[in-house]
C-alpha cells in the first residue's frame, strides 16, 4: 500500500473534494490521499429513497453523534447530536444547501465592534473565489439581489417565492425596519428586503422535498466529486481511504509535518502515511481535538497550541424562532419545496454588528399539512379538509451571529465514538448581554408575525446548534491570536493546513458552506502557486547551475 | 415483572385489534417478517394492487385513478422485495389479513375497518398480523399514494388553486414548462431591491 504522497488530507466532505478536484485539475499526477474516519453510504439509491418516503428513515443517520458521544456544559445547551455526518462525502450528504456570501463586515467585526476578531482577508481577496463556489456547487441565486458586491452573475436563476411567502413580503414590505442604509453605498438607501434564499441545487432538480436524501443527485454532494475524481483516469495517484480516522499528525522538526497515522477500523491495523503537505478538512469538531492530540517533542501541547488557543473561540449560531397562528388558511397553502425561499438581510447588516446581526427567513416547513399522517391516522377526507383549510401556522426563523470568545472551547472527552474519532465536548456559555440581544431580536420577528395579522403562539430562542460550528481553529496574524494564517497554514509550520470552518474567526449570520468552499479555492490556488515559485526556482537553480557550469568548462576548456 | 410485560403488552398492539379474527390476532414478533430469498407472485401484486387502489377510492384523493400510479407503485414493491430487508414476508401477511376481512365484513367495510377502525396504535411496534399489514403496508402505501400525486386533490374545495409540490413528488425538473409551486407573484413595485 502506497504510503508517501505529495498531498494528504484529512476528512472526505466538500473542502476535501473541493481542494483536490482543483489540485488534479492543475496537475493530473499529483499523488492525493483522503482519509475518512466514516463509512460510504451509497448516494441515489431506490431503495434508500422509499424507505425515506415511506418511513422518514435516512441511511445515515446512524453516522450523527449520539449524545454520549458529544455532550456541552455551560449556561446554555450547545446542541452536538444530530448535526454532522460522519461519512464519506461528509455532511453535504444531509445539507439544505443555503449558499450565501459572508458580507465584508464579516471580516472585520473586531475593527467595527470591539468584540469577536477580524479576518487576516478581506471580502475583496475572497470574492472571485465566492464565484467558483458558487458555479462549482450549482447556485441558484437573483442577479437583482445587491446586499453584497459581487462580480459574476449567479449561475442559475433563482427558486421562486411559494404563494405562502406571500404574506410575509408584504408585512416586511409595511414595517418601516426593513429600510436599512445599505452598506455597500452607504448613503443610498439601498432596501435591503425580501430576498430569494440562494440554493445550492442543479439543473435537473425536481424539486421532491427529498433533499436530505435526494433520489437523483439534484443538489451538491461531495460523494459525487469524489466519485468522479477516482473514476476519472487522469487522476491515477488519487485515493481516497474509508472508514479511516487519523489520530495523531507528526512532525520531524517544529515546522515540519512528516506524516499522520490512522486507524483501518476494518483491520484494526494502524498505519502512518507521509505527506509532503498535510490538510486537514474534517471539519470544526474534529481538526481541533486533533491538533491538541497531536503532542510531541516540538509541540508539547499539541500542534499548534503553544498558546492554547486550539479549539477556542466556539462561535455558532443560535436560531430564532418566532410561530404565528391564523384561524384558518383558505387557500390551501403550505411550504411546496421542502427548503425556504424568503429570506432577508434586513439586520444582517454593519449597523446591526455590536448587537448581534440575523439572518432572516421563513422556515422551510410552514404552512404544512401532513396529509399521509392524518390518513394513516385514519381522518376521512372530511376531516383532513377541516384541517387543511383550519389553523395555519408559519414560523420566522433567523440565525444569529455570535462572537467568539476565548472561554468557549471544543475539546476532546475521554473516550472513542463508534468511528475510532475522540468523543466530543463543548464549554459554551452565553452572557446576559448576548441573551438581552437575542430576546430583543425576537421582538422583531414577532413584530412582522404581528403585522401578517396571525397571532404570535411561540417565540423563543433555541440552543446554538453545532451545524454551523466555526472559529476552532481561527485564522489571524500571529500565534499569540489564532491557530492558523491568512493561508490557513498552522502557525510556524511549513506545510499543515487546516481548510475548514475551523479557520474562520467570524460565523457571520448565514450559513457557511459556500463561505468554506471559497477557501478551498483560494487555497488550491496559494498551492499551485507554491508550485510554481517552486518550479521556477528550481529552474532558477538549474539555470545557475548550467551557467555556473558553463563558466567552469569555459574555464577549462 | 408482571407487571411491566403486561404493559409492554397493552403497549405493543395486541390487545388493540378487536376488528379481526383469528389470522388479523394472531402475533408476531414487532421485526420485519423475514422473507430473504422470496418474490411476489403475479397473484400476490394484483392483491396488493386492490388495497392501494381501496386507498385512492377511500379518500377520494386521486385525480383520475390510481392506474396513474401504478408504474410508481410497481418500481416501489421492486425496490422493497428485490433489496434487504425483504417486504415479501410482509406483503403476503397483507394479503391474509384482509382476505380474513373481506371473510368477516364484505369488500368495501373490510378496506373501512382496516383505514378507519382498525384501533392500531401507528407508533407502537406491531406484534399482531393485523399491526404489520396495518402499519408496514397500509402506512406505506399511503405515503406514497400521496407521494405520487394524491395530495393534488386537496386545495381546489373553495375554488384555489391546487397544491402542486409534495414530500417526494417526482414533477420533472423545474426547467420544463410546467411550474413547479403555486408561486407568490407580487406587484411589481413590492419585491425588488429596488433604490429610492
Amino acid at each position: 500500500m502506497k504510503n508517501q504522497f505529495d498531498y494528504i488530507i484529512v476528512g472526505g466532505g466538500v473542502a476535501a473534494a473541493t481542494t483536490a478536484k482543483g489540485l488534479l485539475e492543475h496537475r493530473h499526477d499529483t499523488s492525493i490521499l483522503i482519509l475518512e474516519a466514516g463509512p460510504e453510504i451509497i448516494a441515489k439509491d431506490r431503495r434508500f429513497w422509499w424507505d425515506y418516503i415511506t418511513r422518514g428513515e435516512r441511511p445515515y443517520t446512524f453516522t450523527y453523534d449520539q449524545k454520549f458521544e458529544a455532550d456541552s456544559t455551560g449556561n446554555i445547551d450547545y446542541q452536538t447530536d444530530g448535526v454532522r455526518v460522519k461519512a464519506y462525502g461528509g455532511s453535504t450528504m444531509h445539507w439544505g444547501a443555503w449558499c450565501l456570501r459572508f458580507r465584508p463586515e464579516d471580516f472585520n467585526l473586531f475593527t467595527n465592534t470591539g468584540e469577536g476578531a477580524d479576518w487576516p482577508i478581506n471580502y475583496e481577496d475572497l470574492e472571485t473565489y465566492y464565484n467558483d463556489a458558487e458555479a462549482f456547487l450549482s447556485v441558484c441565486g437573483d442577479d437583482n439581489a445587491n446586499w453584497v458586491p459581487r462580480s459574476k452573475p449567479y449561475p442559475v436563476p433563482p427558486f421562486e417565492w411559494t404563494a405562502a411567502d406571500g404574506e410575509m413580503i408584504k408585512a416586511w414590505e409595511q414595517l418601516d425596519v426593513v429600510y436599512q442604509d445599505g452598506d455597500i453605498n452607504p448613503g443610498t438607501k439601498n432596501k435591503i428586503k425580501s430576498g430569494k434564499m440562494p440554493i445550492a441545487r442543479y439543473r435537473k432538480c425536481m424539486t421532491t422535498g427529498t433533499c436530505k436524501y435526494c433520489p437523483i443527485g439534484g443538489r451538491f454532494n461531495a460523494q459525487y466529486v469524489l466519485d468522479d475524481l477516482k473514476n476519472d483516469t487522469r487522476f491515477i495517484n488519487f485515493e481516497v481511504r474509508i472508514n479511516a480516522p487519523v489520530h495523531q499528525v507528526n512532525a520531524s522538526s517544529k515546522s515540519k509535518i512528516e506524516s499522520v497515522t490512522y486507524t483501518d477500523n476494518l483491520s484494526g491495523n494502524e498505519y502512518t502515511v507521509k505527506g509532503n503537505t498535510i490538510i486537514l478538512a474534517s471539519g470544526a469538531y474534529n481538526v481541533p481535538k486533533l491538533l491538541r492530540a497531536s503532542k510531541n517533542e516540538f509541540w508539547k501541547n499539541g500542534i499548534g497550541n503553544d498558546h492554547d488557543l486550539v479549539g477556542r473561540f466556539v462561535v455558532s449560531h443560535s436560531m430564532l424562532n418566532v410561530v404565528g397562528k391564523a384561524p384558518s388558511n383558505p387557500n390551501g397553502w403550505f411550504q411546496e419545496y421542502d427548503f425556504p425561499t424568503l429570506m432577508s438581510h434586513s439586520y444582517n447588516t454593519k449597523e446591526h454588528q455590536k448587537k448581534g446581526k440575523i439572518f432572516m427567513f421563513k422556515n422551510r416547513t410552514t404552512p404544512n399539512v401532513d396529509i399521509a399522517q392524518l390518513m394513516i391516522d385514519g381522518k376521512t377526507r372530511e376531516e383532513i379538509d377541516e384541517i387543511v383549510y383550519g389553523e395555519m401556522t408559519i414560523n420566522i426563523q433567523a440565525f444569529l451571529e455570535e462572537k467568539g470568545k476565548y472561554s468557549n472551547r471544543l475539546e476532546a472527552k475521554p473516550g472513542k465514538d463508534r468511528f475510532g474519532l475522540p468523543q466530543t465536548t463543548v464549554h459554551f456559555s452565553r452572557t446576559e448581554e448576548e441573551m438581552k440581544n437575542a430576546n430583543d431580536r425576537l421582538k422583531l420577528l414577532e413584530q412582522i408575525i404581528e403585522k401578517m395579522g396571525l397571532e404570535v403562539i411561540s417565540s423563543r430562542v433555541d440552543k446554538p446548534g453545532g451545524h454551523h460550528t466555526t472559529g476552532t481553529a481561527r485564522m489571524g496574524t500571529s500565534p499569540e491570536n489564532s491557530v492558523t494564517d491568512k493561508f490557513m497554514k498552522v502557525h510556524d509550520t511549513d506545510n499543515l493546513y487546516v481548510c475548514s470552518n475551523a479557520a474562520f474567526p467570524t460565523g457571520s449570520a448565514v450559513n457557511p458552506t459556500l463561505t468554506l468552499t471559497a477557501m478551498a479555492f483560494r487555497l488550491v490556488n496559494h498551492f499551485i502557486e507554491k508550485q510554481t515559485n517552486q518550479t521556477n526556482s528550481k529552474t532558477n537553480n538549474v539555470n545557475k547551475r548550467n551557467t555556473i557550469q558553463e563558466c567552469l568548462s569555459g574555464e577549462s576548456n | 415483572m408482571y407487571t411491566i410485560n403486561l404493559l409492554n403488552t397493552q403497549f405493543m398492539n395486541t390487545e388493540l385489534t378487536s376488528i379481526g379474527g383469528a389470522v388479523c390476532n394472531e402475533t408476531l414478533s414487532a421485526g420485519l417478517i423475514f422473507a430473504e430469498g422470496q418474490s411476489l407472485t403475479h397473484q400476490n401484486k394484483e392483491a396488493l394492487w386492490e388495497i392501494f387502489e381501496a386507498i385512492g377510492a377511500s379518500w377520494a384523493n386521486t385525480i383520475y385513478n390510481s392506474n396513474n400510479q401504478r408504474s410508481s407503485w410497481y418500481e416501489m414493491l421492486k425496490a422493497k422485495t428485490e433489496n434487504a430487508p425483504n417486504y415479501a414476508g410482509e406483503y403476503v401477511n397483507a394479503i391474509y389479513v384482509i382476505n380474513e376481512l373481506k371473510a368477516m365484513y364484505g369488500t368495501e367495510d373490510a378496506y373501512k375497518k382496516l383505514f378507519f377502525e382498525s384501533g392500531i396504535d401507528n407508533n407502537a411496534p406491531p406484534t399482531t398480523r393485523l399491526a404489520h399489514c396495518k402499519i408496514y403496508v397500509v402506512n406505506e402505501f399511503i405515503r406514497m399514494q400521496i407521494t405520487a400525486g394524491g395530495f393534488k386533490s386537496w386545495g381546489t374545495k373553495y375554488d384555489g388553486e391546487q397544491a402542486r409540490n409534495y414530500h417526494g413528488f417526482l414533477g420533472g425538473t423545474r426547467y420544463n414548462r410546467t411550474p413547479r409551486v403555486r408561486a407568490y407573484n407580487p406587484d411589481t413595485n413590492n419585491h425588488k431591491n429596488d433604490q429610492e
